[in-house]
């Protein structure tokens, strides 16, 4: 697991939600790591890649359904979930979840971090 | 898209490549140059300028790490305000192998290339023929040779 | 009332086989208890499955708990036992005139005055439809309490349906309507599609009422490959759904089966696991109805 300090304490907050596999910070445009906790056999620059791959498709369906980007999203799998919330400064809060996680709670401690990150 | 292959064995990993990290050029080549099969061109004359600046920009970069006392870089890119250029270079049973890769930032990312990449390189050594077979690439067969990759590229 | 529960209870409960569970289940309906209300439908139809009113009190049940694909199921069923039986008719109206069918709810309403040309009710829900083709959007019908005036999702619908003359053009094509007949927004905020983006039924309309169904259409057709690959890749296993928070509205994606992408969008007041749930509805509606494409 590595994180630099100050990111490394918003993926704390995140991974000590029970069923939270990992967390991580992804440059959004271009689905790069910059910070991540990750429990053993989970591929950082696979989940940067995809997650930000994804958020970008998402986001410009969102905004042509007219209900504007997402703030948060949730990618369901009958193995394992993915959450996401974007940041301010194009950066996306990544968490990589078991699938009977507390979705509420995750997403309130990916809330906190990206607020944390700006 | 087309996608033509002068060594058959690289056709499949490429249409793989490209189809997963949603890229819109590759070019693969030798280290010299020489092209071994390219996706999404339409003109010959734009596959023998991007080999021949592939190539030399990789020999330039070697030769700086080479300076540096560093290994040769792995890979390059460059990324424009709609297109991102990706070079990087892996070993095959064939030999080392260079491939240029265009992607447009609206479909994919660098994250999604160099991902997508890695198994690119994996599917080419597993593909490659295993005993290679050394060939001298004279500088007077370079042309005849080049004449002969593009006929095969654009079906001529 | 409550009385006259606890002797109904009583005399069903000294003869299950008898019908008196029909006057207990409306009872219990009417007073809002719902659940008991199912309980006692349920276990009179399944001791007369072939009851046209059992089927009918049934899907009044359903209706008032916002079931309504099972609900138009059991509308229909009671038709088809016994074609003339007002109470599904009206039923069966109240769900078109839900989704927006104007037509179909009319003829339906006009063929239970046929059969009940005194019943009050049925006068007054025709003129409530017409009222509505006139209304720029019809708002839901105020079912009422005893004989809601029905909804339901439209499978199958009988073919001796007489149509009447459209009073208004429907706002999408009749047929794409019917996949989510009886869900509430079919018609603005419920899209089903093929993987390649091609729309299948429903439509999509943005906050400020403009068509968006084809632009989203070939948008999503990207997310749900992305989506995929993104779930097989990590591990995920399958993708069964994906939520999203927007800034003014809420999204679900879901594929009802491998060949198709349904969406569903409501507006932020509608909670993510509400939606979740409104969207495995829509789900097994667009699932039945691709099979019998099929």
């Amino acid at each position: 697991m590595t994180a630099t300090t100050g990111y490394g304490r918003a993926l704390d907050l995140i991974t000590r939600v029970r069923g939270v596999r990992g967390a991580m910070l992804v440059a959004g445009d271009d689905g790069l790591v910059v910070a991540e906790q990750l429990m053993e056999g989970i591929r950082g620059s696979a989940v940067a890649a995809l997650a930000a791959s994804l958020a970008n498709r998402l986001r410009r369906a969102m905004d042509v359904a007219g209900v504007g980007g997402p703030m948060f999203w949730h990618l369901q799998g009958d193995q394992g979930a993915l959450l996401v919330v974007p940041a301010a400064s194009a950066m996306l809060v990544v968490a990589v979840t078991d699938a009977d996680v507390n979705v509420g709670l995750v997403r309130l401690e990916l809330l906190r971090a990206a607020e944390a990150v700006g | 898209m087309t996608a033509r292959a002068v060594e058959s064995w690289t056709l499949e990993p490429m249409n793989v490549f490209v189809h997963e990290a949603q890229v819109r050029l590759v070019l693969l080549m030798t280290p010299a140059g020489q092209v071994l099969a390219q996706s999404g061109f339409s003109r010959a004359v734009d596959v023998m300028s991007a080999a021949a600046l592939g190539a030399a920009i990789m020999a330039s970069t070697a030769e700086i790490a080479k300076q540096l006392r560093q290994p040769p870089f792995a890979a390059l890119n460059h990324q424009g305000e709609r297109h991102g250029i990706f070079l990087g270079g892996f070993t095959t049973g064939r030999g080392p192998v260079v491939a240029l890769v265009v992607y447009d930032l609206d479909v994919s990312s660098l994250g999604l290339v160099q991902l997508f990449f890695e198994q690119f390189a994996e599917e080419l050594r597993a593909a490659s023929p295993k005993a290679p077979v050394p060939k001298q690439v004279l500088a007077a067969d370079f042309e005849r040779e080049l004449t002969d990759s593009l006929n095969t590229l654009f079906g001529r | 009332m409550a009385d006259d529960i606890k002797t109904l209870s009583t005399q069903l409960a000294q003869d299950p086989h008898s019908l008196v569970f029909l006057r207990l289940g409306e009872l219990l309906r009417r007073k809002g208890q719902l659940d008991a209300a199912h309980r006692v439908a349920r276990t009179g139809l399944e001791r007369h499955p072939h009851n046209s009113d059992a089927h009918d009190l049934y899907a009044r049940i359903l209706a008032d708990k916002h079931d309504y694909e099972r609900a138009f199921d059991e509308w229909d069923m009671a038709l088809r036992i016994a074609p003339n039986h007002t109470g599904a008719l009206k039923g069966l109206a109240f769900l078109y005139f839900k989704v927006g069918d104007i037509t179909q709810a009319e003829a339906h309403l006009e063929e239970a005055r046929g059969v009940a040309p005194d019943d009050e009710s049925i006068a007054q829900a025709i003129a409530l439809v017409r009222g509505a083709v006139r209304a720029p959007a019809p708002a839901p019908a105020p079912a009422d309490a005893a004989q809601p005036v029905a909804p339901t999702p439209a499978p199958p619908l009988r073919a001796s349906t007489p149509a009447p003359e459209p009073m208004a053009e429907p706002t999408v094509p009749l047929e794409e309507a019917r996949v989510f007949a009886g869900l509430e927004g079919a018609q603005e905020g419920l899209l089903l599609l093929d993987l390649a983006g091609r729309v299948l039924g429903g439509a999509l309309k943005d906050p400020h009422g403009q068509d968006v169904t084809e632009a989203v259409a070939a948008y999503l057709a990207g997310v749900s490959q992305e989506a995929a690959r993104t779930a097989k890749l990590l591990g995920l296993g399958s993708w069964s759904g994906l939520s999203a928070e927007g800034p003014t509205g809420h999204v679900y994606l879901t594929p009802p089966r491998a060949d198709a992408l349904l969406l569903v969008v409501r507006d932020r007041a509608v909670p993510l696991g509400r939606l979740a749930i409104l969207a495995q509805r829509a789900s097994h509606m667009a699932r039945r109805w691709l099979e019998q494409q099929a």
